[in-house]
């Protein structure tokens, strides 16, 4: 006899670990929820990121979105800890004067929110980071945004699901290979170890989901794998204590320039993002590259990161690099991520294509997910990210 | 420098003195860092990186970085690197 | 800035018996040849030099390091370009990335021969990481490479042939060796006689040692194994304890030593790392080590261009080293110059290997001993992960090194799961029965500077 779920939750990354921590809080506590994934929790996409919380005032809706899953990292830290969480707020950086107007714009934008960053100075922000380089122009201070060890965020949230529910069965290395639907709507997905009985399925797998969408009879999502290049120092090394990120990072990178993910040719971009952590060790990325989903290596994409984070700090070029990887993030074609139920079969849910900003975004990408599964009223209009609008 | 913390034979090189931790520290040339601070009694050469805990040399060849010390700012394995006069070398690890 | 490019016929990274034996072969063929190595003076960790000046004839060396001393004084004498303190951190076909003293380098060479050699295999126990707890191999460097004597009273404590070493170098140094107890029993050491027995040059080896260990008083208790260290700042007390078959610890079998320094050695783990960073096939053998390089009888790897000799294909010794080596030598002048590696370095290599699989069995190792460590443990030193922590990512993550390496970081950190890489593996199996993973290895293949990678030479 198959086996038997309220829900499964397919991919057991950051998203996936949200959607179980807040469909536990939410659903009834017979609810059984399963999370699968073809290999170790927070294995790929999360364990091969920066995490970075950051707050993205470009709109009020999205200022709204990602202020409020900052708050909700803020309270998992206060209520679970054990990630690692440090709220360090992010410096905006400029190289020379030329970006230096981006400050002005950035402030005000958050501004505009009722929020607050502020432009300082040389002065200040050798003070606030003697460890920078001392010609750069001033930058742009924002305090809201921190860090997370995302792997470990992962255990934090499961942890709290278990807490919430104890029909929370967390079941890595178990690839799905097929979703079964029957009358029209979902009825379940086959595994290795056998089938589960299913009439809810959540496809939270990342740079995966249009292959678990294929799976379910669904034409691919518009889904696509941009590699990240990234390089991290040994420990108690790290010349910085603040989150570092080039300004000009704001003119590429979330929704801001428009790309072709299916070109072959892409170049890739990158300004420099340097993240402390807590061990002393200073991870530095990050690039921005289409090419499928190969993970090897770009040298020169590398390069280039390292070398502007050598020349934001100086002192970071005889740091020893321990390890340095590709990770992808799953981007979505409008650059917003799909949060919703596909409309056309009904049972099978999304939470995916979160590019860049999958950590940030995961506490609230499950919040809404989850009331929308309990059919309560969400948090914030989740109408922006409804997967439909691919339909 | 003692001798008995010399194989006989062994020590006939040129003596280098460098200060660890602020002490001052004979060795001889062609010596690690590592080896000769064990020579010199030294045994805690790093604080582990989360606990702080004193931690030594392990595998003497530059496999473990158990090792780890500050040498002008630099962070060194202590068994691959070779004393020169006067370096200024700092314990490793968690400050 | 000046590129700091080299140029060779042959580059080979390691200046052990297998890389000597390999260079001295190239060499004498008129092939140019630089050698890589970590270390300060050729010879690798087993025919370790003194540094420059130091005579050390106190030091008692077994008869199987006449042939080193052969090697070394044939290595020192020809036109082979000798790199030392080189690491090498980035590599593909006929490119060699280097950083040697701060600096970038690259080493352009069509034939790459891989003689990185072994490392000392550890598992954790409890006081394992106190200062003055180190590896057997460790200790062997301290006396013979440095004539540093490492304390008073030594314990020496593991499984392998490379405690007796250990023990005979402590010994010319001086300390006392209040203990040297091998985990595998006596009966099970048996298994290794047909490998000695088979071997002339084995056999005086075994002679030697144990009438160096009769001189001294030391007797070596089999099915014996280190159970904890404990010491204020550093190791000042030792308990070892009998074992089953299996490895774990009789208990009410326990004795404290009063000691100053601890040896421990588990055997060695194959140095692959530069080997699949270069695309190589590597193979689980459990009794040479763990995965190891796959070569056919010439020393091929698996990617063209690319040779592999002594202990990257499986824990053998010198002798399999210098003997592999030779005919990596021979085979990369044959892809140079045409012509065949002489049948008698195929033989010898082959028969070296025979006797010293033959002799390995004995001393796999227990699977109880990686139940030594408590809760409270560190198993992985780099980021201070305890045994307790590993066990709940297991738990949560799944059954699998890097599923307990994301989900406590343990494997993380600068050894790049070097050291704690082996138990992880039996953490992870004992949970789940699976299989090892090979190692992901990733660039750099160790720990260099951020300005190192930024300085690379193109190529």
């Amino acid at each position: 006899m198959a086996e038997t779920a309220d829900l499964v939750v397919v991919g057991g990354g950051i998203v996936g670990c949200a959607v179980v921590q807040h469909c536990a809080r939410l659903l009834p506590a017979e609810t059984r929820i399963v999370l699968l994934d073809r290999g170790p929790i927070a294995g790929a996409t999360s364990a091969s990121c920066m995490g970075h919380l950051m707050v993205t005032p470009d709109d009020a809706q999205e200022y709204t979105f990602s202020a409020t899953s900052l708050r909700l990292w803020r309270e998992l830290a206060e209520r679970q800890g054990g990630f690692d969480y440090n709220p360090t707020g992010a410096l905006y950086l400029a190289d020379g004067d030329g970006d230096v107007e981006l400050f002005e714009v950035l402030r005000r934008q958050f501004a505009d929110h009722g929020d607050r960053a502020d432009v300082l100075d040389q002065k200040q922000l050798r003070e606030l980071e003697p460890g920078l380089a001392h010609d750069l122009p001033g930058a742009l201070f924002y305090p809201g945004d921190g860090v997370v060890l995302p792997m470990l965020a992962c255990g934090a949230m499961l942890r709290e699901a278990k807490r919430h529910n104890r029909n929370v069965v967390v079941r890595p290395f178990s690839a799905v290979h097929g979703v079964r639907t029957a009358g029209g709507r979902v009825a379940g997905v086959d595994t290795a170890a056998g089938p589960i009985d299913a009439p809810i399925v959540v496809n939270c797998s990342g740079v995966w989901a249009p292959e678990i969408a294929r799976l379910a009879g669904l034409p691919g999502l518009p889904i696509h794998p941009r590699a990240g290049n990234l390089a991290i120092t040994g420990h108690h090394v790290t010349p910085i204590r603040t989150q570092l990120l080039e300004i000009a990072y704001i003119r590429f990178a979330h929704g801001a320039a428009k790309v072709d993910p299916t070109r072959t040719d892409d170049a890739g971009g990158h300004a420099v993002n340097m993240q402390p952590q807590t061990n002393g060790g200073c991870l530095v990325g990050s690039t921005r590259q289409f090419r499928g989903m190969d993970r090897t290596l770009n040298r020169e994409l590398l390069h280039r990161s390292l070398a502007r984070a050598r020349r934001y700090a100086p002192g970071l070029g005889e740091a020893p690099i321990v390890r340095t990887w590709v990770g992808l993030r799953p981007y979505s074609i409008d650059q917003h991520p799909l949060i919703g139920p596909w409309p056309s079969l009904p049972g099978f849910w999304i939470a995916a294509g979160h590019e860049g900003l999958g950590i940030s975004l995961a506490p609230v990408t499950g919040l809404l997910l989850a009331q929308q599964i309990a059919g309560v009223p969400t948090e914030l209009d989740a109408t922006p990210y409804r997967p439909g609008r691919f339909s | 420098m003692s001798n008995d913390a010399r194989v006989p034979g062994t020590g006939d090189r040129p003596v280098v003195e460098f200060t660890f931790a602020g002490r001052t520290v004979s060795a001889f040339a062609g010596d690690t860092i590592a080896m000769a601070l064990w020579a010199a009694g030294e045994r805690a050469l790093r604080a582990s990186s989360a606990a702080g805990a004193p931690r030594g040399v392990l595998c003497n060849m530059g496999i473990c970085y158990e090792c780890l010390v500050v040498v002008e700012g630099k962070t060194v394995r202590a068994c691959t690197t070779i004393v020169e006069p006067g370096m200024n070398v700092q314990r490793g690890g968690k400050p | 800035m000046s590129e700091r490019v080299l140029t060779a016929d042959v580059g080979i990274v390691g200046a052990g018996p297998a890389g000597m034996a390999a260079a001295n072969v190239c060499a004498l063929a008129g092939l140019s040849v630089v050698v890589l190595d970590e270390g300060h003076r050729a010879g690798g960790q087993i025919f370790r030099q003194l540094p420059p000046g130091a005579s050390g004839t106190a030091i008692a060396e077994p008869p199987s390091h006449h042939h080193g001393h052969e090697l070394l004084t044939t290595f020192s004498h020809s036109q082979v370009a000798l790199r030392s303190g080189a690491t090498v951190w980035d590599a593909k076909p006929g490119r060699l990335w280097f950083e040697q003293d701060g600096a970038s380098w690259l080493l352009r060479c069509e034939r790459i021969v891989l003689a990185p050699g072994a490392y000392d295999r550890c598992i954790p126990f409890p006081g394992w990481t106190l200062p003055g707890v180190l590896t057997a191999g460790a200790l062997q460097v301290m006396v013979r490479g440095f004539g540093v004597v490492p304390g008073k009273r030594a314990l020496v404590a593991g499984s392998g042939p490379l405690l007796l070493p250990t023990v005979t170098a402590l010994l010319s140094a001086g300390v006392e060796v209040v203990g040297a107890v091998e985990a595998s029993s006596r009966w099970r050491a048996l298994r290794a006689l047909p490998g000695v027995l088979g071997n002339g040059a084995r056999l005086r080896e075994a002679f030697w040692y144990a009438r160096q260990l009769l001189r001294a008083g030391v007797k070596l208790q089999w099915g014996w194994t280190i159970v904890r260290c404990e010491g204020d700042g550093r190791v000042q007390r030792a308990t070892i304890a009998r074992v089953d078959g299996e490895g774990r610890p009789r208990p009410g079998s326990e004795r404290t030593l009063e000691v100053d320094v601890v040896g421990a050695g588990f055997g060695l783990v194959p140095s692959i790392e530069l080997g699949l960073h270069l695309g190589c096939t590597s193979r689980w053998n459990a009794a040479r080590g763990g995965h190891c390089l796959v070569v056919d009888r010439e020393q091929r790897t698996s990617v063209a261009g690319v040779w592999a000799a002594g202990e990257a294909c499986g824990i053998g010794g010198a002798e399999v080293a210098a003997a592999e080596g030779k005919v990596a030598g021979h085979a990369v002048v044959a892809s140079a110059r045409g012509g065949h590696v002489p049948l008698l370095a195929l033989a010898k290599a082959a028969r070296e290997r025979r006797s010293s699989d033959a002799m390995l069995g004995a001393f796999a190792p227990l699977p109880g001993l990686h139940e030594l460590a408590r809760p409270d443990t560190i198993v992985c030193r780099c980021e201070d992960v305890t045994l307790a922590v590993a066990q709940q990512a297991a738990a949560l993550h799944g059954p699998s090194a890097r599923a307990i390496k994301v989900g406590c970081r343990a494997g993380m950190g600068p050894c790049q799961a070097r050291i704690c890489g082996p138990s992880l593996q039996a953490l992870a199996s004992r949970d789940g029965a699976r299989a090892m993973d090979v190692p992901v290895v990733q660039v750099p293949l160790k720990a260099v500077r951020a300005s190192t990678i930024l300085e690379a030479p193109a190529g």
